[in-house]
C-alpha cells in the first residue's frame, strides 16, 4: 500500500510539465508490474487523481484496475469511469502510453458488450480515436473497434463520418484490413454501395503475405456489391493485387463465384434456382441479407440494359422483357431508378409509354466548375504524396537488391571505361 | 561624369536600335569562347576560364529636328584596340550606303555595352565629333539584374565643364523616351516571344506559352491593383480628387468584357468546364503512371511469388 500511496504522490507532482511527466512515465513504467499485482485495491485511489492534470497516471492506475475478469457490477462503473476518462484526458501524456490507452479502450468494448449497450462506448471510442491520432490521416488500432461498436449500436451515421477521412498511415496491417472490412459493412448499411465497393476493394488488395480470414469475408461480400453496384465483377484482381490473394481467394469463395456467373447470364429464373440451393451456405457468411439485394438489382440491371436499345417503350414491354409480373410493377421499378438517379427517363401515364433520355448535365455550370476544382486539387495532393513514396521506393534497399540482381549480365555499360553502379 | 544635361534636347530612342545593340553583344559573346564545362574542372585545371564580358561598339544613326532626336537605326563597328579608335574607313563606307537608303538619317552618335562610361571611352567620343558636333553616347547594360525595372540603357552626351581650372569634356546623362512605330511594336512583340529552338517537346513549348501568359496576367494585375488603390485613396479623401484621371479611368473600364448576353456566359462557361476537365483527365493520367510505376516497384521488391528469377529486358 505504501508504494502505491507513494505512487499517487509522485504522479500528483509529477504531472505540470513536459518533462517531468517524462520522468514520470519511465517512474511508472518501472512500477507497472506492483500496480498490476495490487489490482484489486487500486479502485479508491483513483479519486485522488484528476484525469485532466494526471492522465498519464490516471491511464496506469485505470489499466492495472480493469486487468481482472469482466463482471456484472463492476462493468457498469467502469464503463462510466472510462468515459469519463477518455472525456476529459490531456492527449499529449497519453499519448506516451498509446498501448495502454488502446488496452483501456479495448476493455470499454468488452464491457458495454458484456452489458449488452454497445451505444454507450460509441461516443467515448471517437473521442478517443480523436486523441490518440497524430492526424487524420493516421489509422490506429481504435478505428476498428470504433466501427465494430457503431455495425453493432446500428448507429451508421456516426461510422460513416469517420470513413469520410482519406488514410495514408497506418500503424497494424490488421487494423487496415479489420477497418476496411467494417466499414464496408457499414456503407452496406447505408446503401452507399459505391464507398462500400472501394473499401472492400481496398481489403482485398492489401498486401498480404499469406491468406487471412478477414480476405476471404470481404471477398465474398466485395462479389456481392460489386453486382449490384456495377451488374458485374471483373474476373481477376488487378495486379496490385498480391499474389496471394490472386491465385488463393476465388478457391475461398466458390459458391459467390458461381452466382456471379449466373448473374451476368442474366436470366432471373437461373439465378433464383442457384440462390434456393445454396441458401444454407450464404446464410451461414450471414449474407443472405446481401444475396436477396442482389437478385433484386438484377431486374434494375435488365432495364438498364433496355436504355440503350428503345428510345420509348411501353411498361407492358418492359414488363415482359425483364420478366416482372405486371406493367405496374415495372412502373414502380422504373419511378425508383428515376429517384436513385439511375436511369433518366419520363413515364407518360396516359398510353404507359416510357421515354429514355439522356443524361441532362450540360457541364456549363458553376457549380460544376467548382466540383472539377476541387477534384483537381484533391488530386494534386495525391499526385505530391504518390511522388515521394515512388522516391522512397526506388531508394529502398530490398527494391534495389532485387532489381541489381535480376539486370542482364551485359549491359552496354560494360563497354565502358565507367564503373558499374551496383555491386550487387 | 555628372548627372544630368542641360542642353535641353528631347532624345527618343527606338527599340530597334536596343534589340540590335543586344543581338550583337549576344552573338559576341557565345562565339567568343565556348561555355566552360563545371566550375570544379575550370579550377582542377588551374586556369580560369576568361569571363570578361566582351565589349562591342557600333554607330547610331536617326534624325535630329530641331530640339528633337530620334534615334532610328544603328550598325556595327570594329574596335580597333591599337589605335583605340574605331574603323574609319568602314563607317564612311556604311553611311554612304545608308545615305543612298535613308536619305535623312546622320549618324548621331555611337553605342557600346559595360556597366558605366570609362575615361577610353572619351577618345572614341572625340574622334566621331568631326562628323557629328555633339554626338551622343548610348550604353547598354549586359548584365542581368532582375531586381532592376527599368530598361539598362543610357544615354550620354558630352558638355564642357571647368573641373580644377582645366576645360574638359565629360559626359552626363540625359533622358529619353521610348518611341515605336507600328511595325516595330509587332517585331519586338515577336523576338520577345521566341521559344527555345532546342526546347522541341511540345510540352516545353506549351509550358513557355503559358508562363508568358501568366506574367502577363500578374503585370495586368498589379497594375490594376495600383489603379484600385488610387481610387479608394481618392474616394477617402487621401488623395485630392482628378477628374482627368478619373475620366480615363471610367473610358478604360468602360473597353472591358464587351459581351454580357447569355449565349456568352453558356459558351463561355462550358469551354471552361472542357479546358478544367482535360486538365483533370491530363493529371490523371499522370497520376496514373506514377501509381503504376509504384505499384511495380513495390510488388518486385516485396511479393515474394512474383517474377521468379527471370531476366527481364533491362535496357
Amino acid at each position: 500500500m505504501n508504494s502505491v500511496e507513494g505512487l499517487v504522490t509522485q504522479i500528483q507532482g509529477l504531472s505540470s510539465s513536459a518533462s517531468d511527466v517524462l520522468s514520470l512515465h519511465n517512474v511508472l513504467k518501472q512500477a507497472d508490474d506492483s500496480l498490476h499485482a495490487e489490482s484489486t485495491r487500486l479502485l479508491p485511489f483513483l479519486d485522488q487523481l484528476d484525469p485532466s492534470k494526471h492522465s498519464l497516471g490516471y491511464l496506469y492506475f485505470l489499466e492495472a484496475c480493469t486487468a481482472g475478469p469482466v463482471t456484472t457490477e463492476s462493468a457498469s462503473s467502469f464503463v462510466l469511469i472510462i468515459a469519463r476518462f477518455i472525456s476529459s484526458c490531456a492527449a499529449e501524456q497519453i499519448r506516451l502510453a498509446p498501448d495502454k490507452f488502446i488496452s483501456v479502450c479495448k476493455r470499454l468494448k468488452d464491457q458495454v458488450l458484456f452489458l449488452e449497450e454497445p451505444l454507450r462506448a460509441v461516443a467515448p471510442m471517437l473521442a478517443a480515436i480523436r486523441k490518440l491520432q497524430s492526424s487524420t490521416e493516421n489509422l490506429t488500432t481504435l478505428h476498428p473497434e470504433f466501427l465494430l461498436l457503431c455495425l453493432l449500436a446500428k448507429c451508421y451515421k456516426t461510422g460513416l463520418s469517420i470513413l469520410e477521412e482519406d488514410i495514408f498511415e497506418v500503424d497494424q496491417p490488421r487494423d487496415l484490413y479489420l477497418y476496411c472490412y467494417y466499414g464496408g459493412m457499414i456503407c452496406i448499411g447505408k446503401k452507399c454501395f459505391w464507398k462500400a465497393l472501394e473499401l472492400l476493394h481496398n481489403v482485398v488488395t492489401a498486401p498480404m503475405s499469406t491468406i487471412n480470414a478477414i480476405a476471404v469475408e470481404a471477398y465474398k461480400k466485395y462479389i456481392l456489391v460489386s453486382l449490384i453496384h456495377h451488374g458485374q465483377l471483373s474476373t481477376s484482381l488487378p495486379k496490385y493485387a498480391s499474389t496471394v490473394a490472386q491465385r488463393n481467394l476465388k478457391s475461398f469463395c466458390q459458391p459467390y463465384v458461381e452466382l456471379a456467373n449466373s448473374y451476368t447470364n442474366g436470366k432471373i429464373a437461373d439465378l433464383e434456382a442457384y440462390v434456393q440451393a445454396n441458401m444454407e451456405k450464404f446464410g451461414s457468411d450471414n449474407n443472405l441479407g446481401l444475396v436477396k439485394q442482389v437478385v433484386s438489382s438484377i431486374y434494375k440491371r435488365n432495364i438498364q440494359r433496355l436504355t440503350q436499345t428503345y428510345l420509348t417503350l411501353s411498361l407492358q414491354d418492359i414488363a415482359n422483357t425483364v420478366q416482372l409480373n405486371s406493367p405496374k410493377e415495372a412502373e414502380m421499378h422504373v419511378l425508383q431508378m428515376i429517384q436513385d438517379g439511375e436511369i433518366y427517363a419520363t413515364i407518360n401515364q396516359k398510353d404507359g409509354m416510357v421515354r429514355f433520355l439522356e443524361d441532362p448535365e450540360q457541364y456549363k455550370t458553376c457549380e460544376m466548375i467548382e466540383r472539377v476544382d476541387s477534384s483537381i486539387q484533391r488530386l494534386m495532393t495525391l499526385s505530391k504524396k504518390l511522388t515521394v513514396l515512388d522516391e522512397l521506393m526506388s531508394s529502398d534497399p530490398m527494391y534495389l537488391g532485387k532489381v541489381g540482381r535480376e539486370r542482364q549480365r551485359f549491359d552496354f555499360d560494360d563497354f565502358d571505361s565507367v564503373p558499374q553502379r551496383f555491386n550487387i | 561624369m555628372a548627372s544630368s544635361s542641360s542642353s535641353g534636347l528631347t532624345f527618343k530612342l527606338h527599340p530597334l536600335v536596343i534589340v540590335n545593340i543586344s543581338d550583337h553583344y549576344t552573338r559576341v559573346k557565345s562565339q567568343m569562347n565556348p561555355p566552360p564545362l563545371t566550375s570544379t574542372s575550370a579550377t582542377v585545371n588551374g586556369v580560369e576560364p576568361l569571363q570578361q564580358a566582351p565589349r562591342v561598339y557600333g554607330c547610331v544613326i536617326g534624325v535630329q529636328r530641331g530640339r528633337t532626336v530620334e534615334i532610328f537605326n544603328s550598325f556595327e563597328l570594329l574596335y580597333d584596340p591599337s589605335t583605340h579608335s574605331l574603323d574609319r574607313p568602314f563607317l564612311e563606307k556604311k553611311q554612304e550606303l545608308y545615305k543612298k537608303v535613308f536619305p535623312h538619317f546622320y549618324i548621331l552618335g555611337w553605342y557600346s555595352t559595360g556597366s558605366d562610361a570609362q575615361e577610353s571611352d572619351m577618345h572614341i567620343h572625340k574622334a566621331l565629333m568631326d562628323i557629328n558636333e555633339s554626338p551622343l553616347y548610348v550604353l547598354l547594360n549586359p548584365t542581368i539584374n532582375p531586381a532592376q525595372k527599368d530598361l539598362p540603357v543610357t544615354i550620354y552626351e558630352s558638355e564642357l565643364h571647368v573641373i580644377d581650372g582645366i576645360p574638359q569634356l565629360i559626359f552626363v546623362r540625359s533622358s529619353y523616351t521610348i518611341e515605336t512605330v507600328e511595325a516595330e511594336r509587332i517585331s519586338v512583340d515577336h523576338v520577345a516571344h521566341l521559344k527555345p529552338s532546342d526546347g522541341g517537346s511540345a510540352a516545353t513549348q506549351l509550358a513557355a506559352h503559358l508562363t508568358g501568359i501568366h506574367s502577363a496576367i500578374k503585370m495586368l494585375n498589379s497594375r490594376i491593383r495600383v489603379l484600385h488603390h488610387y481610387l479608394v485613396g481618392m474616394q477617402k479623401g487621401d488623395v485630392p480628387c482628378e477628374n482627368s484621371l478619373l475620366r480615363q479611368v471610367s473610358s478604360l473600364l468602360r473597353r472591358l468584357p464587351a459581351i454580357e448576353s447569355e449565349k456568352f456566359q453558356d459558351d463561355f462557361l462550358m469551354e471552361y468546364n472542357d479546358t478544367l476537365l482535360i486538365t483533370y483527365l491530363a493529371m490523371f493520367t499522370n497520376c496514373s503512371s506514377t501509381m503504376n510505376e509504384l505499384v511495380d516497384k513495390f510488388n518486385t521488391a516485396y511479393d515474394r511469388h512474383s517474377r521468379r528469377g527471370g531476366r527481364t529486358a533491362f535496357i
